[in-house]
């Protein structure tokens, strides 16, 4: 078998110290491969969020290991220096509500990641255009994003998190304000690119219309995630 | 790169522009203020130039004419002129007073605030050139007037007991109050200046008569001396004098001050005594405007941006969370701010440069004091975008992923 895409082992974390500590994370164990879609199922409170931000190299996790594509990136600490490149380059983000930047068009908000990464402007846009296509939404290239709809916007925010071609995404909920036929749509997408493009994705939900879509689930309660066989329902 | 800030501004250019121009209607009340204090000075300047003098003669210990009342007789004028060095003299009277003219269209009186002069046609102190009209040429009640009067040519100008016609019309002949300048003959501005009224004349001889030591047994004319020397004036408020080319004017001024017991000032003193004492108040007035202006202007932009900034503090963390820089975003903010200061900064001299002429002072807008301007407009608007993007830079790109 490959190498993970993303690997965690005996990850925890900590909020606060002495009587007020809270252990959000208590010891996580993961491993996603390359082109496969995993569910991250929890009810509120249960930790997704924090292994979520873990994963995104936004919070430190207290304790563990994390490798990315076979590199140990966390390991009882950082092992990297430039966070804000590693996410940048190798960490694809795509919320709930699909945030995009209100004032650039569709295709300026999926360019801007290869750019921000240095890529030329002629080849970012290219690359964008490239994403949108794939993900049916590149008639609406030079749309302004409030002009497009809720699964629309949810459809650019993949390409987006696709723009840096990056090892893995992290989905928070990504269908949680789309009906069923554009959630479905939505995970379908995700499904197509992350065969095509080799990348892990990690979807957090509670959306129940989209948990038989996954081949794997993972499930957190109480700091602790148990792995699930999932339907793998096709879309 | 794309530019972010450029591509903001586009997206909501209504609100961006009508921010610019309310900041810009601030900084253009900010570039008049800084164009009635100019105004000022070079109203000063001016009314120094148009004497057209090397030397102010004035009283002993005085800072006159125009800093402190000063009182010269007439005929120190003409013994100046036997000095070595001394190639023109004349005598001068100022008087800041009413004069009022009759308008013919409404058939009111149109009163105006004006300085009075009273010169010595030919001499030094009279106008250098005028726009329309011509000179004074009969001994009494033809007056040259400034355009910024009101008077027209031919027109009757009341002032005190007499009635002056304009003959004459100058320009940029104002106080250094701004009051535009009356010119009239000396011996009439004299008479204006140091003469009583009919009533108070009459009073005034019963007094005299009165009195013993006038009005003496066996002293046949002594009275009638003594009433005609109360009903002439003899007293200038200063000689304006003309160096000969070449001569030295500190070493002439320094003769007048030895030999005639005068004090004598030269162009830059007189300028000195002007800007620097005479209107030191009202320009330090100005500068406390300027000062809370640009506070004001300050505090407004920061505000401004800073909500700009937190209107966008979801779009801040998702670009910090994809890797935007700390640059990135800091530059996004700043450029924002520099451009509300550029479209404030045109909107603002446009503005100053449409109301200024209808100031009734003159205010005079520098092209050295608009450059200026812009440079602490932009300072201003760097300096109040660093709260915005402290604000910026502490947001957490966790704050893009809920929970």
């Amino acid at each position: 078998m490959s190498t993970p895409a993303i690997q965690i082992e005996n990850l925890t974390k900590r909020y606060g110290e002495g009587d007020t500590a809270v252990d959000a994370l208590k010891g996580v164990d993961m491993a996603i491969w390359p082109g496969e879609v995993v569910g991250l199922v929890g009810p509120s409170g249960s930790g997704k969020s924090t292994l979520l931000k873990s994963l995104g190299a936004v919070i430190a996790p207290t304790s563990g290991r994390m490798t990315l594509g076979g590199q140990v990136i966390f390991n009882e600490g950082w092992k990297i220096d430039d966070l804000r490149t590693l996410r940048r380059d190798r960490i694809g983000f795509v919320f709930q509500a699909p945030y995009l930047i209100p004032f650039l068009d569709v295709a300026d908000n999926v360019a801007l990641l290869p750019m921000l990464a240095g890529v030329a402007n002629a080849p970012a846009r290219s690359r964008a255009l490239e994403l949108l296509q794939a993900l049916d939404v590149g008639h609406r290239a030079k749309a302004e994003v409030a002009q497009l709809s809720g699964g629309e916007q949810q459809r650019v925010s993949i390409a987006r998190a696709l723009a840096n071609h990056p090892p893995i995404i992290l989905a928070d909920e990504p269908t949680a304000p789309l009906d069923s036929e554009r959630a479905l749509t939505v995970m379908r997408m995700l499904k197509q690119m992350a065969q095509q493009y080799q990348t892990a994705i990690i979807v957090v939900t509670h959306d129940e219309k989209i948990i038989p879509t996954f081949k794997r689930i993972y499930h957190i309660r109480d700091g602790r995630t148990y792995e699930e066989a999932g339907e793998g329902r096709d879309v | 790169m794309i530019n972010l800030a450029g591509r903001d501004i586009l997206h909501g250019w209504g609100k961006f522009v009508f921010t610019g121009v309310g900041l810009g209607l601030l900084i253009g009340v900010t570039l008049t203020m800084a164009g009635v204090y100019r105004g000022m000075v070079d109203d000063a300047k001016v009314m120094i130039d148009n004497a057209g003098a090397d030397l102010w003669v004035v009283q002993q210990d005085t800072l006159g004419p125009y800093a402190e009342p000063s009182s010269v007789r007439d005929d120190v004028a003409r013994d100046l002129l036997g000095r070595s060095g001394i190639m023109a003299a004349g005598n001068v009277t100022y008087l800041t007073m009413q004069a009022s003219s009759l308008v013919q269209t409404t058939g009111q009186d149109k009163e105006v605030r004006v300085m009075l002069v009273g010169f010595e046609p030919g001499k030094p102190g009279e106008p250098a050139y005028l726009i329309a009209g011509r000179p004074i040429l009969r001994s009494h009640y033809e007056a040259l007037a400034d355009i910024k009067t009101g008077f027209a040519l031919g027109a009757k100008v009341s002032i005190r007991r007499h009635e002056y016609t304009v003959v004459g019309l100058t320009q940029r002949m104002v106080s250094s109050g701004g009051d535009p300048m009356v010119f009239i003959p000396l011996k009439d501005a004299q008479e204006v200046q140091f003469l009583k009224d009919n009533d108070a004349l009459l009073n005034e001889r019963v007094r005299t008569a009165s009195n013993p030591a006038f009005n003496r047994p066996g002293v046949p004319g002594l009275l009638e001396a003594v009433q005609d020397s109360q009903t002439t004036s003899h007293f200038v408020n200063t000689v304006l004098v003309r160096v000969t080319p070449g001569a030295d004017v500190e070493e002439v001024a320094g003769e007048i001050r030895r030999w005639k017991h005068l004090q004598a000032y030269t162009r830059a003193q007189m300028e000195e005594i002007l800007v620097a004492r005479l209107i030191a108040t009202s320009s330090k007035q100005i500068f406390m405007f300027l000062v809370i202006l640009a506070i004001v202007s300050a505090a407004i932009v920061a505000f401004i941006i800073y909500s700009m900034t937190l209107n966008k503090i979801r779009e801040i963390a998702v670009l910090k969370l994809v890797g935007a820089t700390n640059r990135t975003i800091s530059s996004m903010i700043l450029q924002q701010a520099l451009g509300l200061g550029l479209i404030g900064f045109v909107v603002g001299k446009l503005a100053a440069t449409f109301w200024a002429p209808l100031f009734p002072k003159y205010v005079l807008l520098l092209p050295g004091d608009a450059v200026l301007g812009f440079f602490l407009v932009m300072l201003m608007c760097a300096f109040a975008s660093s709260f915005a993007i402290r604000a910026a830079l502490q947001v957490d790109p966790a704050n893009a992923i809920g929970g």
